[in-house]
């Protein structure tokens, strides 16, 4: 198909080409015979070669050597004798000779003079194609925010783009011209052979620049090199783009700064952590010694003397030592407390079922000879850890004990809650004592209690304690109570 | 009881020296006491250094150690102690004010035989030492080279 299509074109082409020879001769010919008629005479030759000119001008060689025998053959026949025969007599050939160099000649520098025009005329189309584009290009390159700039070997700007103008405040009328690092008060990170040498190996460089702009502000910028090579291979331009990257290392020294303070506050912490140990240590040593003598003196003394001592100083003595008893319970709850806070949290699987059997066993010793009716139902595993939570159980059944001592039967209840998707909720319910809503939120405080010391026993650190170790297992407490109908207390820890 | 072994005390406070006195003498526990103030005094009479180069050789039946002490303090004598084949066989009883798990775990760590943490309440003292001094100081077995009187 595209074959049969393109043979026609160049067949009508030809006709075209060799058709304007045929034609050219033929006016050539009528104008000459028409001026013979009227007694000018030697006008066909110059006419002839006009003719194969023209056809060699637009045409080229192959129609101009056509017009060229055309006209011979014409010459012969219409203008040397004898007239109207192709008969060529010996005196003519030097003749013919004459006009076919002469025709040969025109022809040549026709098609030359034609061939030079033509180049010429495409590489002037050439040349404004490629203004054109450069143009265009050179005013995309204005379009982006980035800054693009070119100098060449001797650090002489030759291309300032308005990112360029943007960044450092030069025009490119400031600029270009201007020796680069003198302009900018380039800084460099590594000594400029260096990176010269990169650039010449590789043809790139990448890096940081501290320069100054036109207002005299010093900023800092993120520089990309590329070389620009001649022809020749020879290092012609250097194309330079920065981006301000000034915030960026604010930020960076910002957070710099930021996090130095952080290490600071965390060795402090740790510091006060430690004194915090020392300290707990000493108090568990040195404030519980005191104590211990005073209560060991003082039944000593109660021993001794109980014969001589009236009621009222058997009471003091009495009041002296329970004191002293009560005071090293506070501390060791107290201490408890505070160890919850620095030890660190074991994290396994943790059995609750299991646990919470455990527990029961061991805290309902302490409760023989009363009833209590214990519904224990299945609990899921979790993760946390276990010697912690046993801590929770502890304190809460303890408690569910201890709160339903007045209850001829007392009912105490473990079970699950719904919690959310990742947390297991359990709770311990009992009928005693309950409490007041009003004071729920004086429950979990260190030191807080809610009943009366000769009522209930207890230092007031218990349910702080199990708040403390469910806050670290990132859980939440909370208590339902009615005061003399029992209380329910809520722990969540994540699920295993 | 006239098969008591002796009992080495290492003890800094006097007053817990007393008490603890007192509380065997109430329970008939009439074991001979040496108290030593400090974990070099303690060492010294290990070793018969010093002042006691010239005691006589035989160890004593159970030492009751206090671990806060001035210039060597409970848990290096332990470790002395425990660390030496002379002296390992001896009972050693840490006897302290101390609730510290880290204490407790470096003691059965170092091979304490008992951790015992003195209770405020005089009973439960009384009760501890008692205990401690029954069972170390009679019906256990002491070990050869310590004399029973």
């Amino acid at each position: 198909m595209a074959r049969s299509n393109i043979q026609p074109r160049k067949i009508q082409s030809m006709i075209q080409r060799y058709g304007l020879a045929v034609f050219s001769v033929a006016i050539a010919l009528e104008s000459a015979l028409f001026l013979a008629r009227h007694n000018f005479q030697g006008v066909e030759f110059p006419l002839f070669l006009f003719a194969m000119a023209l056809t060699a001008w637009y045409q080229g060689t192959g129609p101009a050597i056509l017009a060229l025998l055309l006209s011979s053959v014409a010459f012969n026949y219409y203008f040397t004798e004898p007239l109207h025969t192709f008969y060529v007599t010996r005196s003519e050939v030097p003749y013919y000779v004459m006009f076919i160099l002469f025709a040969s000649l025109v022809t040549w520098f026709s098609a030359v003079r034609r061939r030079v025009e033509l180049e010429l005329l495409g590489a002037r189309d050439e040349l404004q194609a490629e203004v054109i584009e450069r143009t265009q290009q050179a005013s995309l390159l204005d379009l982006t925010h980035d800054t693009i700039f070119v100098r060449d070997m001797g650090n002489s700007i030759t291309y300032w783009n308005r990112g360029a103008q943007e960044l450092y405040g030069w025009t490119p009328g400031q600029a270009i011209g201007a020796r680069s690092y003198d302009l900018l008060r380039t800084v460099f990170p590594v000594p400029l052979e260096d990176i010269h040498a990169e650039l010449l190996r590789t043809g790139r460089w990448e890096g940081e620049l501290k320069r100054t702009r036109s207002d005299g502000a010093t900023i800092a910028v993120s520089s990309r090199w590329s070389l620009r090579r001649d022809e020749n291979e020879r290092p012609a331009a250097i194309l330079e783009t920065n981006n301000d990257i000034s915030d960026q290392k604010r930020r960076e020294e910002e957070i710099r700064g930021l996090n130095a303070e952080l290490a600071k506050w965390s060795a402090e912490l740790q510091a006060a952590n430690k004194e915090l140990e020392a300290f707990a240590y000493s108090v568990s040593h040195d404030l519980r010694a005191p104590l211990r003598h005073m209560a060991g003196f003082a039944e000593l003394l109660q021993k001794k003397a109980s014969s001589v001592l009236d009621d009222k100083s058997q009471r003091y003595m009495t009041m002296i030592l329970e004191s002293a008893k009560r005071m090293g319970d506070l501390i060791d709850d107290l201490l408890a407390f505070s160890r919850m806070g620095r030890v660190e949290a074991q994290m396994t699987i943790v059995d609750l079922d299991q646990l919470v059997k455990e527990v029961v066993g061991e805290v309902r010793q302490g409760s023989e000879g009363r009833e209590i009716v214990w519904r224990i139902d299945s609990l899921p595993t979790c993760c946390g850890d276990r010697s912690m939570l046993r801590i929770v159980l502890v304190n809460l059944v303890s408690n569910a004990i201890k709160f339903t001592r007045q209850r001829a039967r007392a009912e105490i209840e473990i079970g699950r809650a719904e919690g959310s998707e990742h947390e297991a909720v359990v709770f311990v319910r009992d009928n005693g004592a309950g409490f007041d809503m009003k004071y729920v939120d004086k429950l979990f405080g260190v030191f807080q209690r809610l009943h009366h010391a000769d009522a209930f026993e207890g230092t007031g650190i218990g349910l702080a304690t199990v708040q403390r170790i469910i806050y670290r297992h990132g859980g939440k407490v909370r208590a339902e109570g009615v005061v003399d109908q029992g209380a329910t207390f809520y722990f969540s820890v994540p699920k295993a | 009881m006239e098969n008591l072994g002796r009992i080495l005390m290492v003890e800094d406070d006097p007053k817990d020296v007393e008490l603890t006195m007192t509380a065997l003498e109430g329970h008939n526990l009439a074991n001979e006491v040496i108290v030593t103030r400090d974990g070099e005094e303690a060492l010294d009479y290990l070793y018969r250094r010093g002042k006691y180069t010239t005691r006589s050789s035989d160890h004593p039946a159970v030492i009751l150690l206090d671990l806060k002490l001035p210039k060597i303090d409970g848990l290096e004598v332990l470790r002395q102690v425990k660390s030496d084949v002379n002296l390992m066989m001896i009972p050693v009883v840490v006897l302290t004010s101390s609730h510290e798990e880290k204490d407790l775990v470096t003691s059965y760590k170092l091979g304490v035989n008992a951790y015992v943490v003195k209770p405020v309440d005089f009973h439960e003292f009384v009760n501890a030492i008692k205990e401690l001094g029954v069972f170390w100081a009679i019906i256990n077995a002491a070990p050869p080279g310590s004399v029973r009187k």
